[in-house]
């Protein structure tokens, strides 16, 4: 029981990083991604074919290097922010919304039809493995112990990047961010480099993907085409909406909720005879209702995103006022009102 | 009286309609200029060719000396000219507050390096000098009570308030205001006059786009007169009255400022 639920906070942990990622680009910059999951996908597959050595007949992986899991997650992410830089630089320049989904989701295919198809790279449709216990020698872990040091390294990282997020997420850039994603016009209107900006959040946010898609190479010690579809996005879009879209926190919940709770919550339902496909239908379906529930009653999610707000009620105090982790002297608030 | 901005031979077509056609005219510093003239005159594509928004097929646009035609929206807006839209464009799910701060553009504080790292204590002062600025914005636009609320929430003429309420915060050397008056009631339109009667004083130039003539009347120095993509008169407007071409073109029987009232 406690092996199972710890793979399922770990499990949870890494989804929360990628999302965390994927709430910058959408969440702020306002940027309806379908190639971040690509980017988590290269996460994990740099970081395999830097630590697992090198490719032993029949497979075949482009490096092979049998680096230390630190420095290969760290070659891994900016991979990630380089890929998205490519990507993010062609798809921003002129495109918006529909258009702007659909040039990613092509790169996405294209990206995950190469990984099948030529083998040479990422050993095809076969994939890569052999990360086992990741720093677990290092620590002199052993296999009983080590789950639960590999639960505190997800843990840490989360809480890193939850820090860092909610660091930009108060700051003047986040803040300018989000202008972009209200009113573009606007934003340029008022001195704004539009393209530069969504640029740089798009690579921040596959970056933050790419860390995500690292962490979880580490945790499945394996990694191939079937392990991540594009459609796995989508579950990382549920999580932000039903958590709030924009709020770091809010993330964070929409996971546990929609990932953790949603996934944990149909593992026990009884089997059908002859329908063995009933309880991953289900969370499908059950996936689908609660988006449309959540769009049409609640579309600002569980934890909706601050806004700055001035707390001094005659709003005549000027300095006085408490700075407190915040941008412009007025103290944030936790109400959305 | 110095040329803040003078637009000198502007072309746009848009297939084969032809927006702009040879359009000239200047807009002194510290003066208030209407552009007016009938709908499809090209004075919205004019204001875009202006602040960037639109890349001229020909012709210079020097604003305080310095060609920015062709040059992107934020450039410009840099440069200390910034515009406004047809329609309210506030931010509207940040809150009133939020509006009016990132209406000043602060390069070195948007940052992605400084964000992460914190704000050091000058930049922490800056940001309380803007919260009272911006307090002291809101209260004269009568919009503190709301400060908190989301913005998209306001009313439209709250919105345009908003509007001015940002170019007051932004401070530009030329604001461009198009159609600032439409759908704005007449008190509120008052407030509105002396909004844009204020901007000079505290810097900033005033070109504005407007159908509501009485208004242009009563707050504009100079008028330039717009009709098929060309301009047709460039004088104070209690000149244009005089001018034939001008009330075929636009202005026919012209109620004056007091009828308006009435």
């Amino acid at each position: 029981m406690i092996d199972y639920l710890v793979s399922v906070l770990t499990e949870g942990s890494i989804f929360a990083i990628m999302a965390l990622g994927l709430n910058i680009i959408w969440g702020w910059s306002g940027d309806f991604d379908l190639a971040f999951y690509g980017y988590v996908a290269l996460g994990a597959y740099m970081t395999l074919v830097l630590t697992i050595g090198p490719a032993t007949s029949p497979t075949t992986y482009i490096l092979g290097l049998s680096l230390p899991f630190p420095i290969a997650v760290a070659i891994a992410v900016i991979s990630s922010m380089l890929l998205a830089l490519i990507v993010g630089a062609i798809a921003l320049r002129h495109l918006r919304g529909i258009y702007f989904s659909i040039v990613t989701l092509g790169a996405v295919y294209v990206l995950y039809t190469f990984a099948g198809q030529f083998v040479p790279l990422f050993n095809g449709y076969n994939g890569l493995s052999g990360l086992f216990d990741p720093m677990g020698d290092f620590f002199n872990l052993d296999f009983t112990s080590y789950p639960f040091f590999y639960l505190g390294l997800c843990v840490a990282v989360l809480l890193v990047v939850l820090f860092l997020v909610t660091r930009l997420s108060g700051s003047r850039f986040g803040l300018a961010l989000r202008s972009l994603r209200e009113d573009e016009r606007a934003a340029a209107a008022f001195g704004r480099g539009i393209y530069v900006m969504k640029l740089k959040a798009y690579v921040i946010g596959a970056g933050i993907g790419g860390l995500g898609g690292a962490l979880f190479a580490g945790y499945l010690s394996a990694f191939n085409p079937s392990a991540w579809s594009p459609v796995e996005t989508i579950v990382l879009y549920a999580a932000i909406l039903v958590g709030g879209r924009g709020s770091n926190r809010g993330v964070v919940l929409g996971v546990a909720v929609m990932v953790m709770g949603l996934q944990e919550a149909t593992r026990y339902l009884p089997e059908i005879a002859n329908q063995p496909s009933f309880a991953p239908a289900l969370r499908l379906i059950l996936t689908g209702v609660i988006l449309v529930l959540f769009i049409r009653f609640r579309p600002q999610g569980l934890l909706p995103e601050r806004r700055l707000r001035d707390k001094d009620p005659a709003g005549t105090g000027g300095a006085a006022v408490a700075v407190e982790g915040s941008v412009a002297g007025a103290t944030l608030d936790t109400g959305a009102a | 009286m110095t040329a803040l901005l003078e637009v000198q031979d502007l072309h746009k077509h848009f297939g084969g309609v032809q927006a702009v056609t040879a359009c000239s005219f200047t807009a002194a510093e510290g003066q208030i200029t209407g552009l007016i003239g009938p709908n499809g005159a090209g004075k919205s594509t004019a204001i875009d060719l202006i602040s960037g928004f639109k890349v001229p097929d020909s012709g210079t646009v020097r604003f305080e000396g310095k060609e920015v035609q062709g040059r992107p929206p934020h450039v410009v807006s840099r440069m200390g000219l910034i515009r406004t839209f047809q329609s309210p464009r506030e931010w509207p799910a940040l809150s009133v507050l939020e509006n009016l701060i990132l209406a000043c553009f602060e390069p070195r504080r948007e940052r992605f390096w400084r964000a992460l790292w914190g704000p050091s204590r000058a930049e922490k002062e800056r940001a309380n000098e803007q919260l009272i600025q911006a307090r002291a914005v809101l209260d004269e636009f009568g919009l503190l009570h709301l400060r908190n609320e989301r913005a998209g929430n306001l009313s439209g003429g709250q919105k345009r308030l908003l509007e001015f309420g940002r170019i007051r915060m932004a401070k530009p050397r030329l604001v461009i205001l198009d159609e600032p008056m439409g759908g704005v009631n007449p008190v509120l339109g008052e407030r509105m006059a002396s909004a844009v009667l204020g901007f000079v004083p505290s810097g900033t130039s005033v070109v504005i786009v407007e159908h509501n003539l009485p208004f242009i009347e009563r707050v504009t120095d100079q008028v330039v007169v717009m009709a098929e993509g060309r301009v047709i008169a460039e004088a104070p407007f209690d000149q244009l009255r005089g001018n034939q071409a001008v009330v075929d073109a636009y202005l026919g029987e012209m109620p004056t400022y007091d009828d308006a009232d009435a």
